[in-house]
């Protein structure tokens, strides 16, 4: 009996996993907003690691999901009073010690197995780089982060729900390391299709990089709360090709050279003209 | 020789809610202490379960202002705040309150009027905490208050942190005192022949439950103890010049466990009911309290999973994931008990008993989407995005609250002498089944395609389909809680009358009538197993109504 019920548990797990694997190709097409069952498509090496460790997991996380609702299911309805015989009296077992060294064991190996599989994936794309071919250092501030590029150019990306904020600008394929500074609260900058999260805390640095593959722009949003603008301090990255970036490199120098204070914005957004009027007032 | 049924009634104890507030007041008897502890609960529940529907109602469209960013603020930090600090706690306090004493054998606590002043703290604890809306705003950093968020720097114009600084100083407190009333009164006054290896599960959790709160609840004070320091006396312990981290490990090597402080007693809950509704005894009772140790003891080695994005050491951070996941084994363990528990069993499918299957369905998620977050590298993406918001609610709402409605359905004929009605308790059950999922299971998918926690609005637009789906759901919720306490309010009078032992309990609680006198006991029933009232009926030394209840206890 118990090998027919795992058979038919196994069978249900591969039907259902082949359809959250659909879900996940799903995924890719941009479609009614919130339910997708994944993250966005990486666009950057570490946010594929992470990508493929959530996909890892999935699989024996599905499998015992559906195996332990169908357990559940199997002995509610299976063993109702109404379904045992007139007078029935349960065998008054009172445990197994196999049954429970079994159940013991079987998901201590499973969660080692997870937990290996992510210590890998923590020391290849979580450990502070130092070949890195650009350097940005970015730092959080009520309400909007600042982007120092080291070479006198300063994206200032105030926030704002209205409209777009201004984008910070990367090349593609270029690594970029990203030093994160707090300098009154603690934020935390997040772009789901690039990678995890990364704190600005006040008082230390921390650390994460990036190497976008493809032209484009994403968007994020600071994801600790900091205060009643929190929900403003949206964040788009744009990766441009390396002509276009030089281009806008040039283009933000001399802007920097003309006024005294560094240029804030590469295209103007709709609606930060309040957040640029002082750009050089903004606390560094 | 029926041990508990022969003997004449006195009604000294009258079962309804209405006595004079004199008794309230100044009462020691655990069971009326019990009492004020669980409406306290139940209130604070109602009241964060409306801050709840106006936080939904804010989101259920982007660029909405039905509260500005401020208030929205106040309003979730209020809502994290009483669910779990004035509701969950505080009810599951009151439950084991009134039930531990009795499952025991004993007839009170061991310090009853330490139980009197550690409840009386509680009311004070809720009054410290919303006196900051009277002082300019309260708390509006999230229940977790996050420095240097809270700091006076960012925070001049309210004293809404210093109250509730000083709310959770004396919540914990409160809660050292309960904890060690519980000890001490396991410890000392069971009753002959209650060894400590026949103690019924849900006594057992208590102990764990009150040896993790009492570790952690002094650390909580400390770190509010700290924050008030920094506020009022200008020290930099967590400022922006300070270390906010240090807050965090503060906090959260008390929050971690209080996770499990309201979780514990509702897996205590749980082995109690599922072996009283499948009529077999509970599968593995050493290993299900082996594995309520191994969960105190790990869930104290692994706060920092809350930090995974802060900037620690890997290895550090690969230590926290590791022993993160480990908690899946013992959790595990009373899973595959309690489904073996019920294997071959004869299941009465009671709203008790769906109640607890409920609990397990949906906990089961909350589990498997913990794994998820362990994981470091997966953490960074999940961490303050709704994925986090959803896990939680599976854990806390799917975890604490349905296994406090199991226990509801279960205890309240004893605590009231009546049943609450089957018919308003099945529609109660599936409402909040299909409302919660409703609420809380899209919002993994939010979480994962970028919606971060605690925005008080939101620009995108892709989002807002969801939002409403998860805002419809949480009025069903709503409803689900209004028909429980129509359901309480029409049963403690006038519903069906209960009889001493309405579901042929296993344990102690069933022998004395309901409500039971205010000694407990005449007589407590001789102890050979965990389950002494199934020993007494199977030697036929109790003949209590097996059948359907036929009449109330005899004046």
């Amino acid at each position: 009996m118990a090998a027919d019920i795992l058979q038919a548990v196994a069978a249900r797990a591969r039907a259902l996993f082949g359809l959250s694997l659909a879900a996940f190709l799903l995924s890719s097409c941009e479609g009614l907003g919130g339910i997708s069952p994944i993250f966005p498509t990486p666009v950057s090496p570490n946010g594929e690691g992470i990508y493929n460790l959530y996909v890892g997991i999935s699989i024996p996380a599905i499998i015992i999901f559906i195996g332990v609702e169908v357990a559940l299911l199997w002995v509610v309805l299976r063993y109702r009073r109404s379904k045992q015989p007139a007078g029935y009296v349960p065998p008054q077992i009172h445990g197994h010690t196999g049954l429970e060294i079994a159940w013991t064991i079987a998901p201590l190996i499973v969660v080692l197995v997870i937990a290996g599989y992510s210590f890998v994936e923590l020391q290849k794309d979580f450990q502070p780089i130092s070949n890195q071919e650009m350097l940005v250092v970015v730092s959080g501030h009520q309400f909007g982060w600042n982007y120092d590029y080291g070479n006198g150019i300063v994206v200032h990306q105030e926030g704002t729900l209205a409209g777009d904020v201004t984008p910070f600008v990367v090349p593609v394929d270029t690594l970029v390391k990203l030093q994160f500074q707090g300098t009154d609260v603690i934020h935390s900058w997040w772009v789901p299709a690039i990678s995890g999260k990364t704190d600005a805390v006040p008082g230390y640095d921390n650390f994460s990089w990036l190497k976008i593959n493809q032209v484009g722009s994403w968007r994020g949003e600071c994801a600790e709360l900091c205060g009643v603008g929190h929900g403003t301090m949206q964040i788009i990255v744009q990766a441009m090709s390396k002509s276009d970036y030089q281009q806008w490199e040039q283009k933000q120098l001399t802007a920097s050279k003309a006024s005294p204070s560094p240029s804030p914005s590469p295209s103007p957004s709709p609606s930060g003209s309040p957040a640029k009027a002082s750009p050089s007032a903004s606390p560094g | 020789m029926a041990a508990t049924t022969a003997l004449p009634r006195p009604k000294a104890y009258d079962d309804t809610f209405f006595r004079p507030i004199s008794i309230w007041l100044t009462t020691t008897d655990h069971k009326l202490i019990g009492i004020m502890y669980m409406v306290t609960g139940i209130l604070s529940f109602v009241l964060a379960g409306i801050f709840a529907l106006v936080i939904r109602l804010q989101l259920s469209q982007p660029n909405l202002s039905v509260v500005d960013a401020e208030t929205y603020n106040q309003l979730i930090s209020a809502h994290g705040v009483t669910m779990i600090f004035f509701f969950v706690t505080i009810f599951l306090t009151g439950i084991a309150n009134y039930m531990v004493p009795i499952m025991i054998g004993a007839r009170d606590m061991a310090f009853p009027r330490v139980n009197l002043l550690g409840f009386w703290l509680v009311p004070v604890s809720i009054l410290l905490y919303y006196s900051g809306f009277l002082t300019g705003g309260a708390l509006n950093a999230g229940w977790t208050g996050y420095a240097p968020l809270t700091e006076k720097a960012y925070q001049s114009h309210s004293l809404g942190v210093d109250f509730w600084a000083l709310s959770l100083i004396v919540w914990a407190v409160s809660g050292i005192m309960a904890s060690t009333n519980f000890l001490t009164t396991i410890v000392a006054l069971r009753a002959p022949g209650m060894k400590l290896t026949r103690l019924p599960l849900f006594v057992w959790a208590q102990i764990s439950t009150s040896i993790l709160l009492l570790v952690v609840g002094a650390p909580l004070a400390a770190a509010m103890i700290l924050v008030e320091f920094d506020r009022q006396l200008g020290t930099q312990f967590f400022t922006t010049q300070g270390r906010p981290v240090l807050y965090q490990h503060l906090f959260w090597f008390f929050g971690h466990p209080e996770v499990y402080i309201m979780i514990l007693p509702g897996f205590g809950m749980i082995s109690e009911i599922v072996p009283v509704f499948a009529r077999k005894p509970i599968f593995g009772y050493m290993t299900m309290v082996a594995a309520l140790f191994g969960i105190v003891f790990l869930s104290m080695t692994v706060w920092a999973h809350h930090m995974f994005t802060v900037g620690m050491n890997t290895y550090v951070e690969g230590f926290f994931m590791f022993m993160t996941m480990l908690i899946a084994v013992p959790t595990g363990i009373k899973f595959f008990n309690w489904i073996a528990t019920t294997w071959w069993g004869s299941v009465e499918f009671t709203v008790p008993m769906k109640f607890a299957w409920g609990f397990l369905a949906t906990f089961l998620i909350g589990g498997i989407t913990g794994v998820y977050l362990a994981s470091v590298p997966v953490d960074t993406q999940l961490h303050q995005s709704y994925y986090v918001v959803a896990h939680l609610h599976y854990v806390l709402f799917g975890g604490s609250v349905f296994t406090i409605f199991a226990g509801l359905y279960y205890w309240f004929p004893k605590i009231t002498g009546h049943m609450l009605s089957r018919r308003l308790g099945e529609w109660n059950f599936w409402t909040l089944f299909v409302g919660f999922n409703g609420t809380f299971l899209i919002m993994h998918t939010l979480g994962l395609e970028g919606m971060p926690r605690r925005i008080a609005t939101y620009a995108n637009a892709s989002w807002a389909t969801t939002n409403m789906i998860i805002t419809v759901s949480s009025f069903l919720i709503a409803f689900s809680v209004l028909l429980f306490l129509i359901n309480v309010v029409r049963s403690w009078n006038g519903g069906e009358i209960a009889g001493d032992d309405p579901w042929h309990g296993n344990t102690l609680e069933w022998a004395t009538t309901s409500p039971p006198p205010p000694y407990n006991f005449e007589r407590v029933p001789p102890i050979h197993s965990f389950m002494p009232l199934r020993d007494m009926r199977e030697s036929g030394e109790v003949t209590t109504e097996l059948e359907p209840e036929a009449e109330p206890a005899k004046v």
